[in-house]
């Protein structure tokens, strides 16, 4: 597989995270280590951002850094603005009318909200996982393979290989290898949020963006994406909207808070939750607050 | 009591939705029991000999020889009745004996001549056969019992003369004696009635038997075959032997139907026995078989319909039904995507949805009006197709007019699709265009076929639309799309108002119906398999 890899077309093989051989983790972090680039994430930077939905306060003047191959947790009340911070990475609020935007939101240096951004290699670079698992009606392997088709590739064999790394990847190879034209449908609901983000993972994206991957999946379940997302970070910045605290304590390295469509405290993740700065944050993570 | 009143009154609900879906079952059946009855004539039923010989001179179908072999046992089972009839012909014709007594005393003088009698002896036999011929006619045109036999035997009497014996006078005597043996029991004062009775039992035998085999082919086709199905002679066979009449009750009072046996009409003949005959031999002079006659659904119909199928029929439906589809389904879901996708809500999209919604409930005559000025008479013309009826513009027209179902349908299931779906391909960098073929569409599929099967089932059966803009009642089979052709719901319209012909052969228009139901249901059913193959795929079996 790895010897047939076709150099020509850019592309490297996503890292192998085996989640169902996590007692051999030696397995993993060697697969980890052979990585070709120490580190090919995106940097994310937000200057004095804001976003308004007509007159509605989105986000406001958020300005905060998010750092290369690491995990970062946002977290906050509903309706904090969170998610819309989210969605402006890929811009997937433009679809909503009567969006406008401040400030600067920059990827690697370029703002994203510039008018000569091409969305579609925007969207390829920063992949997205949404709240609920959303697998296209297709099979799983279509599914997987969405992306690269619309990168243009139609090489029959180019296409599984990039599905059997980006399964692999997703830790769910070794679960559907055996059916790979079954539907998607069919699958579990946390089988089916790893399936997104193998589809995510296909595009090769550098940043990944992550909207509660967990809320709709149960314990064990999200157990596997938490494992995953461990696996993940080393190759891929990740950004993932949470409202889950021990969620965000156990896999961030950074969090921060929004509230009110405000940035309120931004820090490392042991320092946010063992001593906030902000008695906002400290009441929120608490329990008394939200 | 509270508990068990609301348990009451959920089980009246129950009971009455219960009632509702039985009736309408029940109402179902109503409807379509009978089509289905009568319809299914049109392809199972019992055919006569009659049937078989038209099939085999106009359709060249079955087997020649053995056909031909029935034909003539038929025919000999017929021979009696028209011997029958020919003698009872003898008392009544007169005007045919009086021209041949004439003749027969021309002829005698003839013979006179030839054989060199002249003189005395020449006068006297010319005497003797004008008085005979005289007597004759005379027995011919009198109403009176005892002057007809008085006239009748003193002609009789001449039949011992020598002179007579062995020349042509011989007929007279012929005659003379057939006469007074046909009209034996005949009221003579009835002659004229019988006649007319006897032109009426005539025409009826024409129609159960076909016309005689030794008179000419009659000009009408449905005049050449006698009754071709077994109903149809069993029918004809009541009215040989009933007559109805009309009968007054009294003044002011409306005429009541009477059926009175034919047979009193010509009680004491000779042809009385006929009514005997023919109930019990009708079975050997039709030889009635049980027949599937599968080709009505291809045959071309011969005179309007009294033989053959509906086969051009079926043609034209599906032709002019492909024709809307082709046009209204790229149309109505390029249009139902683009109002589903807008994000607009200004004044235009709110004045196309309206207009699509009024034209959903728009009466087709309106579009037949709208499809003859526009399409007919303005938009082919304006191409150099020429200004007639065409299965084109009918097909543009029924597209127009389905499109309005069409749209709305597909625009609802396009909306339900979950935007999760969409989200995710615009996530993974996928353009509108994209998203929309290889996401939205695809799932919303499903929604559409069902508003496909809708305006399928709609535009297979309308005839309005088509009446001006593309359906003939009769004509050939097209032979491009721009000739009108012939359609199933046009045909059972013009059946239905046109003519005897629904009366003559009402099975013809029962099948004609019922294989525009089948269409319609063949043609559902495979949207629906379509429909269930792409829900099931989505649904991941």
């Amino acid at each position: 597989m790895q010897g047939h890899r076709p150099q020509t077309m850019g592309w490297t093989p996503i890292p192998e995270a085996m989640t169902m051989e996590i007692s051999r983790p030696s397995v993993t972090a060697s697969q980890i280590t052979a990585l070709p680039s120490p580190c090919p994430c995106g940097v994310i930077k937000a200057e004095a951002f804001s976003l308004y939905y007509g007159q509605k306060v989105g986000v406001r003047n958020v300005s905060m850094e998010i750092y290369p191959c690491t995990v970062t947790a946002i977290i906050g009340p509903s309706g904090c603005g969170k998610s819309t911070f989210l969605r402006s990475i890929n811009r997937m609020n433009d679809l909503i009318p009567g969006v406008r935007t401040e400030g600067r939101l920059l990827l690697d240096g370029h703002d994203i909200y510039d008018k000569r951004t091409n969305l579609v290699s925007l969207r390829q670079q920063v992949g997205m996982v949404f709240q609920r698992p959303n697998p296209f009606p297709k099979s799983i392997f279509d599914n997987v393979a969405y992306g690269p088709r619309l990168q243009g590739i139609r090489n029959r064999m180019q296409l599984q290989q990039i599905v059997e790394q980006s399964l692999r990847a997703a830790a769910l190879w070794n679960e559907v290898k055996d059916g790979l034209n079954k539907s998607a449908l069919a699958l579990s609901g946390g089988q089916q949020q790893r399936l997104c983000i193998a589809r995510a993972l296909a595009t090769r994206p550098r940043i990944l963006l992550m909207d509660e991957p967990c809320s709709a999946l149960d314990p064990i379940a999200t157990g596997r994406i938490e494992d995953l997302i461990e696996q993940l970070k080393a190759s891929y910045t990740i950004v993932i909207v949470t409202h889950n605290m021990q969620q965000a304590a156990r896999i961030s390295q950074w969090t921060a808070f929004f509230c009110l469509g405000e940035l309120i405290e931004y820090d490392r993740t042991e320092r946010i939750f063992s001593n906030p700065t902000n008695k906002q944050t400290e009441d929120y993570i608490s329990g008394r607050f939200g | 009591m509270r508990l068990a009143l609301r348990l009451a009154i959920d089980k009246a609900f129950t009971a009455a939705t219960a009632i509702a879906v039985i009736g309408l079952a029940g109402l179902l059946i109503a409807v379509l029991g009978p089509m289905v009855a009568g319809g299914a004539q049109a392809v199972i039923f019992t055919s006569t000999i009659e049937f078989r010989r038209m099939q085999l001179n106009l359709y060249n179908r079955g087997d020649h020889d053995q056909i031909t072999r029935q034909i003539a046992r038929a025919s000999a089972a017929r021979q009696k009745v028209y011997d029958l009839i020919d003698e009872f012909k003898q008392g009544i014709d007169t005007q045919y004996l009086a021209d041949q007594v004439r003749r027969i005393h021309r002829q005698f003088g003839q013979e006179l001549k030839e054989r060199d009698i002249t003189g005395p002896t020449y006068a006297e036999l010319r005497a003797i056969s004008a008085q005979i011929r005289d007597r004759l006619e005379h027995a011919l045109h009198t109403d009176d019992q005892d002057i007809w036999r008085a006239d009748l035997d003193y002609v009789l009497g001449f039949s011992s003369d020598s002179r007579l014996i062995g020349t042509a006078a011989e007929a007279y005597f012929r005659i003379a004696r057939q006469l007074k043996q046909a009209t034996n029991g005949l009221d003579l004062s009835m002659r004229s009635q019988y006649a007319l009775a006897l032109k009426e039992l005539e025409d009826i035998l024409q129609e159960l038997l076909g016309p005689r085999p030794s008179s000419a082919a009659p000009p009408l086709l449905r005049q050449q075959y006698g009754a071709t199905r077994w109903d149809q002679a069993q029918r004809l066979l009541h009215r040989l032997l009933y007559q109805t009449k009309w009968v007054e009750q009294g003044r002011g009072r409306p005429l009541v139907r009477m059926e009175v046996p034919r047979r009193q009409r010509f009680e004491g003949t000779c042809l009385e026995q006929l009514f005997d005959y023919v109930p019990n031999h009708i079975r050997d002079m039709l030889l009635p078989r049980l027949t599937f006659y599968w080709q009505f659904f291809i045959d071309d119909s011969l005179e309007s319909h009294t033989f053959g199928g509906v086969g051009p029929e079926v043609l034209g439906s599906i032709l002019i039904t492909l024709m809307a589809m082709a046009v209204a389904v790229p149309l109505g879901i390029a249009s139902a995507a683009y109002l589903a996708e807008t994000r607009s809500t200004g004044l235009p999209i709110r004045i196309i949805r309206m207009c699509i919604n009024t034209l959903a409930g728009v009466p087709s005559i309106v579009f037949g009006l709208f499809g003859l000025a526009f399409f007919v008479l303005t938009f082919l013309p304006a191409l150099g197709l020429g200004a007639r009826p065409s299965i084109l513009a009918a097909g543009l027209t029924l597209a127009v007019l389905s499109m309005p179902v069409m749209i709305r349908s597909s625009e609802e299931a396009i909306k339900a699709v979950p935007s999760t779906y969409k989200e995710a391909a615009l996530a993974l960098g996928a353009g509108p265009l994209r998203t929309f073929l290889t996401v939205t569409f695809p799932a919303a599929l499903p929604g559409i076929l069902t508003g496909i099967i809708l305006s399928l089932s709609r535009v297979a059966g309308e005839t309005a639309p088509v009446l001006f803009t593309g359906a003939v009642a009769m004509g050939p089979i097209p032979k491009s799309i721009l000739q009108p052709t012939r359609t199933l719901a046009y045909g059972s319209y013009d059946m239905a108002v046109g003519d005897r012909i629904a009366e003559l052969s009402p099975h013809n228009q029962y099948g004609m119906v019922l294989t525009l139901v089948m269409l319609i249901l063949s043609l559902n059913a495979m949207a629906i398999i379509l429909r269930a193959r792409a829900s099931a795929k989505l649904r991941g079996h």
